[in-house]
């Protein structure tokens, strides 16, 4: 018996939609944690980083 | 607060060597192109053995992608992340080996391309040597850069570090996975998948390469130098965190869409079709990003070529981000699948995205860098104009040639047949749009020519000894303070979307890496997996043999000469290519392709079917001199191939090697050069009975023939039980329907 039987006959491929559920889990998460409020200050700071090359914009 | 300050200053050197060698490499792929564009339109340009279509044009995609948009994405990498981290280059040692190692390597490929070594996968044709040789490289780029980004005084990590994290580790697993090879001599090998699963790997690649090398790396150029020439932030910085987490969960998913209506399993290309439309939104948020930047900036467009060439790239990515998931739709890709609306669609990201993108951060940098005035604002002037134009003269022409061929591929008369069964003629309708890609391109040429002598003016300029500025910065502090001003967080939900842990992650550069890299391996594993280990995906055809050892060498032949660049082998179930080259394509068929050759692109007919289809000595002539069985045909000619001796020593080598891969061989592992001797020797007298030349029982167009006449037999074979065995096929001389091609 080949791999390939053995894991022909373990029916994997209902294992790609688990994994898109969990993806698009992941995802909402992140969206929510963006746009969730309070974060404002962090990202104006965080923006401003390319335009100074001597001074960190978020220190410490 | 720390009250300790770090004296450092960064590295501009090496930014200064990767900008030279992206512009000077950047003109040599664009003349490649501008010479292949011109080999479509008169094939008399083509001189075979070296300075054919099929050896140039994996020369020229491999130019313009590793080493124009690759050395453009290292210079604006070294010189943003050093500055965006407030830190040097860990090691300049590193840095260095980076550099000319990389260089190297695009002479190891400007060489080795042209003599024939190929792998056949597209922007993965190198062979096993040079594949090693990147993976070096890449692991000691990668290495200099997450160590710098350890040792960075700057707490948050800048969205566009993240996008070359990304990318670096990504770009690592498609390379290693794509490439894995059993070699068969110094500069030969053969892929371990075969068939399906080898187009599947090989698409799954190239898609994300164009995804990883030439869409997030420059993102995150983007994200940096767009608001460096505006002098204000970027738009959302919450948009570009979004754009990011989104084109790292969509893009890898995507691949499939390159194999529609092909062999490869429905389902899965049905998740490349939904993944790749999903990404049209996050594209489209990272344009709309991109634009708003300049909000109440646009007058200095109308003033600074840079922003201009900022603006045409932004506005190419967009347009090329909203084609691709259209393309990937499967009732519009089986119209443009095949033909040269591809190539425009690659165009107008590869000439307006990524060219105009890195001639706007090449001439931002070029006086900072050198530390003098630009030469000429005019020349830039003409530069972007003149690139304008080019683009929009190549693309219309080629978009045009795509839609043209495309219909009339599928064109029915009245009366139910092909209106235009000689595939000639279909290409014959697009030399005049061919014409003017040459004149777009050289448009294009010249005004990278304007762009490299105004370079030149301006490094003449610079300063006896380049000033480097010391930077004074106080190095992170081990204990994190979060943000003072921050309202406690009370509750799973507040702690949640407060996020302290995600910005935890954020001053973990290794473990942040390890998270995406997380994200694009498990999407890649879900994704692939059971195309490799489900049997039902693959189902065997029982009539389906190996080559046998002078067809497999005639298979090196093909793949040698690049015949894979312009003939695809794989017929889609549509009526209209059943008509015109027979019995559609099983997976079944490619289990023994390592690789697979299904190609991408017709410039010439399909010859999945082609075994058979004409006598022995129609091969011999045509290849030849193709124009003396198809005035029109733009194949370049082969004439060496009735002089080239078969390398017989090496076959069995080669046959070991496909045995390696589980290809039962059978006797022809012990005796495979004796076997290939016999059946050219079978071959040859036939092609001297049927009056063509005489003695080619040893050259390599006896091999290239058998191999052509086995293609698609073994299927003829199984459903006409008065065939001949399936060892050495003898070709039945039937003309096909419809005649000469």
């Amino acid at each position: 018996m080949r791999l390939s039987d053995i894991m022909g006959a373990a029916n994997l491929s209902v294992y790609a939609e688990i994994a898109m559920i969990l993806f698009i889990v992941a995802f909402i998460a992140i969206v929510i944690l963006i746009f969730s409020p309070g974060r404002q200050r962090t990202y104006d700071a965080a923006s401003r980083m390319p335009l100074d090359d001597e001074h960190p914009q978020t220190p410490r | 607060m720390n009250a300790r300050l770090d004296s450092f200053s960064y590295d501009d050197d090496i930014v200064r060597k990767f900008l030279w060698a992206t512009m000077i490499w950047g003109l040599v792929g664009f003349l490649v192109g501008l010479i292949i564009a011109i080999q479509l339109t008169m094939p008399e340009s083509n001189f075979a053995p070296i300075w054919t279509f099929g050896r140039l044009r994996p020369l020229h995609t491999n130019a313009v992608i590793f080493a124009f948009a690759g050395n453009a994405w290292f210079t604006g990498a070294y010189y943003s992340s050093q500055r965006l981290l407030k830190t040097r280059m860990w090691s300049d040692g590193l840095s260095k080996f980076h550099f000319w190692g990389w260089q190297a390597i695009i002479v190891a490929a400007a060489l080795s391309l042209p003599l024939g070594y190929t792998q056949s996968k597209e922007y993965a044709e190198l062979e096993w040597p040079i594949d090693i040789a990147i993976a070096v490289v890449w692991v000691a780029f990668a290495v200099n850069f997450f160590v710098t980004m350890a040792r960075r005084r700057e707490r948050h990590i800048y969205v566009a570090i993240w996008f070359y994290i990304a990318s670096i580790i990504t770009v690592a697993i498609l390379h290693i996975f794509n490439n894995l090879v059993v070699p068969a001599g110094a500069m030969k090998s053969y892929s371990i998948y075969a068939g399906v699963q080898d187009a599947f790997m090989q698409w799954w690649y190239g898609h994300n390469a164009v995804a990883f090398f030439l869409t997030t790396p420059f993102l995150g150029l983007m994200y940096y130098f767009l608001p460096k020439a505006a002098d204000r932030p970027v738009f959302s910085y919450k948009l570009s965190i979004l754009h990011f987490w989104t084109l790292v969960f969509l893009y890898i998913w995507a691949g499939p869409h390159h194999l529609h209506y092909t062999a490869l399993p429905e389902w899965a290309s049905t998740l490349g079709m939904l993944f790749s439309v999903m990404l049209w939104m996050p594209s489209w948020g990272g344009m709309v990003n991109g634009l708003l930047t300049l909000r109440g900036a646009w007058h200095k467009v109308t003033e600074d070529p840079i922003l201009k060439f900022f603006v045409v790239a932004v506005t190419a990515y967009g347009m090329s981000t909203f084609e691709g998931p259209m393309l990937s739709v499967k009732s519009v890709n089986a119209l443009a699948h095949y033909t040269d609306w591809i190539i425009a669609h690659v165009h107008t990201g590869a000439l307006g995205w990524n060219g105009f993108l890195t001639f706007g951060m090449v001439y931002w940098l070029a006086p900072r860098l050198f530390q003098t005035e630009m030469y000429s604002r005019k020349l830039m002037e003409w530069h972007f104009w003149l690139g304008t134009f080019g683009i929009l003269l190549y693309v219309v022409a080629i978009y045009s040639a795509g839609a043209t061929q495309g219909l009339m591929w599928r064109a029915f008369d009245e009366t139910g047949r092909l209106q235009y069964p000689d595939f000639v003629e279909t290409v014959m309708r697009l030399m005049p749009m061919y014409w003017v890609r040459v004149a777009g391109g050289t448009l294009w040429i010249v005004g990278t020519c304007l762009g490299l002598y105004n370079l030149f003016k301006t490094w003449a300029n610079r300063p006896a000894a380049y000033e480097v500025p010391v930077i004074q910065a106080a190095p992170l502090s081990r204990e994190f303070f979060d943000d003072p001003h921050a309202p406690a967080a009370a509750g799973v939900w507040a702690r949640f979307t407060n996020a302290s842990w995600h910005r935890k992650w954020e001053r973990m550069p290794l473990f942040f890496s390890v998270m995406t890299a997380v994200a694009v391996i498990v999407a890649s594993l879900f994704e692939i997996i059971p195309t490799f280990l489900i049997k039902s995906n693959v189902p065997t055809i029982a009539s389906v043999k190996p080559y046998s050892p002078l067809e497999l060498a005639g298979r090196d032949i093909y793949q040698r000469e690049g015949c894979f660049n312009c003939h695809s082998q794989m017929i889609r179930p549509f009526r209209y290519e059943t008509e015109r080259y027979g019995d559609y394509s099983k997976p079944g068929e490619s289990v023994y392709d390592h690789p697979f050759l299904w190609g991408s692109r017709r410039l010439g007919p399909d010859l999945a079917r082609e075994g058979g289809k004409f006598p022995d000595l129609w091969h011999v002539r045509h290849m030849y001199n193709p124009r003396e069985i198809t005035q029109q045909s733009i194949m370049p000619a082969y004439p060496k191939l009735q002089e080239n001796v078969i390398d017989f020593d090496n076959i069995q080598k080669h046959v070991d090697a496909m045995a390696m891969l589980g290809v039962p061989y059978g006797d022809a592992v012990n005796k495979a050069p004796q076997m290939a001797r016999e059946q050219a020797q079978q071959i040859a007298a036939g092609i001297e009975a049927a009056g063509g030349p005489k003695g080619l029982h040893d050259k390599e167009i006896v091999a290239l023939t058998a191999y052509l006449q086995r293609l698609g037999r073994d299927l003829k074979n199984a459903s006409a039980a008065t065939a001949p065995p399936t060892a050495a096929p003898r070709p039945a001389v039937v003309a096909a329907p419809g005649g000469n091609r």
